[in-house]
């Protein structure tokens, strides 16, 4: 069943349109990603999610339901790129505003943040400033701020940016936890190998428009190009006659070949086999997201923007 | 509801448990009382008593006189010096000062002596010796009159002195109105401008942080905004409740302590007069809401410019110089109007928002409805209230938008295009 649903979602600026008729579906407890260069329109599709911004035209449905900005801020965590806290307020009492904000008790505020607290080692962190901590510890934290109300939704934007590989994990860990126990979580990035790691689906968006929606698997299967790469050992030459495939790339025991349309890879093997050569290793290569990324968006004047700069 | 509260009550208790608001709540009143004691203090402390040398041309100022007076009152002493040659030196005959008394001509009535010294005294140390000179002077008038005790008391008591009442507020005493408008003016010009700068700063730290997109997404905008401004209000509101608990108590304890110091109880006296000679009640009333309607209609717009600008301070002072700028001018206005409260200048800017929490606080002392007819002060009271409700409004618009860009400074064009955009 789907968690939410984005149904031809528009918002025009003065000078631009930064969301363009998209329509998306996300499944309830799947990790989705939604991927697309800077100024593709992700941040606005976000805040129209979250309630800041209201669409020009379109629907959001959260949970089956009519989304409705005040009362669904409660089922939403929301952690914003450009993201930070009050620097002189304690943490503790930073932590419980920004729960009560949300619409907890005090009560129940205090409990799940020591619960939090206690789960990443910040016990003794309650009576300090925001401004005693490095940037690491203050993104953990920040983190902390976002899922503590356990939100439905919770949608995360460059969340491991500013963290070292120990805490990037600890938080990794974290969002998988979170979506097993049921939570939905949007995973907005450029950085394409944790997308990868992490995400069932995705959507990429670009000027305002969607242009690739599916699982991650499905999305390489999709943009595969027909790519081997085929261990030989002793190399030998091949006859051009009735090759089944171009080579792309080749090593001292390796080469990369095109399989031409058409053909299959077992015609590829048979011709191999045919000519005597030694195949030790057969395998599909296929597209990286991030190779998929470059070359749907480049071309267009923001391709030289795709770049990972908040940090 | 719950959550506009929430977010008062941060505004509040971070502000309110800061060092520097406890600090300045404690150190003004206290500086305050420095000045006003100290003054008194400074001037006793730097009178000199004077040893003068009169040198009599006139023959009217016998040797007699003199040391009567000089009994009266021991903080000089005057000396009849007989003429003397020119090398005659006052100052190693041990005199601080010499005067010389011409050839007396009634007709001409010259009243302007020269007291000479080789060093300069302050009026508090000259006042004395001249005090002495005229109570001498009236005596000898009083001898070559040949009047007695009787006539000297006629002649003394014919002088008229003028004093103002207004019939229709019997309260309303000129000067004392004049002091307290002048006082409500100037501490209603001074909130605004202070802290309509913290709802400014504040705003902005808020955005420079990164931390409003947060808030913004637990709570809408214009609550956000409404919330800060409501719990500055109420820090200013505290820091005024308290000095006015620090008033009362310095005054009961002067009061009481019933002290020797002339000063203290010209400051009780006082005290005393305006609470008794204006209606308090209706000022305080009065103050109260324009203390807070000038605050609202201002800090709206300072916050509007605080989420417009980024971390620049330049950009601060050049958008909110405008602003700023309406402030100064009412204050300019309410000195005039305090000179004529019911001018049409007066009239006209107290009623105008942008300039009557500053003007209208300086007429009322004078007395309402005598100074300040019913159909003025509800007009007044009526615009500030739909000023500050639209400029909280459209501050709205502009912080919604504002606050969540970032980038070049906009101009107060684009500011405008942001407050009447549809969404």
């Amino acid at each position: 069943m789907a968690l939410l649903e984005v149904q031809h979602l528009k918002k025009y600026f003065a000078t631009q349109k930064a969301v363009d008729d998209i329509s998306l579906t996300i499944e309830k407890g799947s990790i989705f990603g939604l991927l697309g260069p800077n100024g593709a329109g992700k941040t606005t599709l976000i805040r129209m999610i979250t309630g800041i911004f209201y669409p020009d035209e379109g629907t959001i449905r959260l949970d089956g339901k009519p989304f409705d900005p005040v009362n669904d801020v409660r089922d939403i965590g929301y952690m914003p790129e450009e993201r930070g806290l009050y620097k002189k307020m304690k943490i503790g009492e930073q932590t419980l505003y920004l729960a009560q904000l949300k619409g907890l008790s005090k009560s129940e505020a205090t409990r799940k943040i020591k619960e939090w607290f206690i789960k990443f080692e910040m016990e003794s962190w309650w009576n300090k400033k925001v401004e005693d901590l490095s940037k690491g510890m203050q993104q953990k934290l920040q983190f902390v701020t976002t899922v503590l109300h356990e939100p439905k939704l919770i949608i995360l934007d460059e969340p491991f940016s500013g963290l070292d590989p120990v805490n990037s994990n600890l938080i990794k860990d974290e969002i998988f936890n979170l979506s097993q126990k049921g939570a939905t979580i949007i995973f907005s990035t450029h950085r394409m190998e944790q997308v990868e790691e992490i995400c069932d689906h995705i959507v990429l968006v670009n000027k305002g428009k969607k242009i690739l929606d599916g699982t991650v698997k499905a999305v390489k299967q999709d943009h595969k190009e027909n790519l081997y790469s085929v261990g030989i050992d002793p190399m030998i030459s091949l006859p051009e006659q009735q090759r089944p495939f171009d080579v792309v790339h080749s090593e001292a025991h390796r080469m990369i070949v095109r399989i031409h349309e058409g053909n299959k890879p077992n015609d590829v093997l048979q011709y191999l086999l045919q000519n005597g050569a030694a195949v030790n290793a057969f395998n599909e290569i296929l597209p990286s997201l991030n190779d998929i990324f470059i070359k749907l968006v480049e071309g267009t004047p923001v391709t030289r923007q795709f770049q990972n700069i908040n940090a | 509801m719950r959550k506009i509260s929430l977010i008062i009550k941060r505004e509040y208790l971070t502000r309110v448990r800061k060092r520097t608001f406890i600090i300045g709540t404690l150190l003004f009143p206290l500086l305050y009382m420095a000045l006003i004691f100290g003054t008194g203090y400074i001037a006793e402390k730097s009178r000199q008593n004077l040893n003068v040398a009169v040198v009599d041309s006139s023959g009217y100022f016998t040797e007699s006189m003199l040391a009567k007076e000089n009994m009266i009152d021991k903080s000089s002493t005057l000396s009849l010096v007989p003429k003397a040659g020119p090398g005659f030196n006052f100052d190693s005959a041990g005199y601080d000062a010499y005067l010389i008394i011409p050839p007396l001509n009634w007709a001409k009535g010259d009243s302007s002596l020269q007291l000479k010294a080789s060093k300069s005294y302050g009026p508090g140390s000259t006042s004395i010796v001249e005090a002495k000179l005229n109570r001498i002077w009236d005596r000898i008038k009083n001898d070559s009159l040949d009047m007695d005790e009787a006539k000297q008391v006629v002649f003394s008591s014919s002088r008229l002195n003028l004093h103002f009442t207004n019939t229709t507020d019997p309260h309303a005493d000129a000067k004392t109105a004049n002091g307290i408008g002048y006082a409500c003016g100037f501490l209603i010009y001074f909130i605004i401008l202070i802290y309509g700068s913290q709802v400014m700063m504040g705003v902005m730290e808020e955005k420079t942080n990164r931390i409003a997109e947060i808030i913004v997404s637990s709570v809408k905008p214009f609550q956000m905004m409404l919330g800060k401004i409501i719990g500055i209000a109420m820090v200013a509101l505290t820091q005024f409740l308290l000095w006015i608990v620090f008033v009362f108590v310095i005054y009961n304890v002067t009061k009481a302590s019933g002290g020797n110091m002339s000063t203290t109880n010209n400051l009780v006296g006082s005290v005393q007069a305006i609470f008794t000679s204006v209606n308090m009640p209706v000022v305080l009333f009065m103050f109260g809401f324009y203390f807070l309607g000038g605050f609202f209609f201002y800090s709206a717009i300072y916050g509007a410019i605080g989420s417009a600008i980024n971390e620049d301070v330049r950009e601060a002072q050049s958008l909110s110089f405008p602003v700023t700028m309406l402030v100064i001018i009412s204050i300019v206005l309410m000195t005039s109007a305090i000179q004529d409260p019911t001018g049409p200048v007066a009239v006209w800017a107290s009623i105008i928002p942008f300039s009557s929490p500053i003007v209208m606080m300086a007429r009322i002392p004078y007395g309402v409805p005598g100074t300040v007819p019913y159909w003025q002060l509800g007009l007044s009271m009526g615009l500030l209230i739909a000023g500050f409700i639209f400029t909280t409004w459209f501050a709205g618009k502009i912080y919604r938008t504002g606050i969540l860009m970032y980038g070049k400074k906009p101009s107060w064009k684009e500011m405008l295009r942001w407050a009447f955009r549809r969404n």
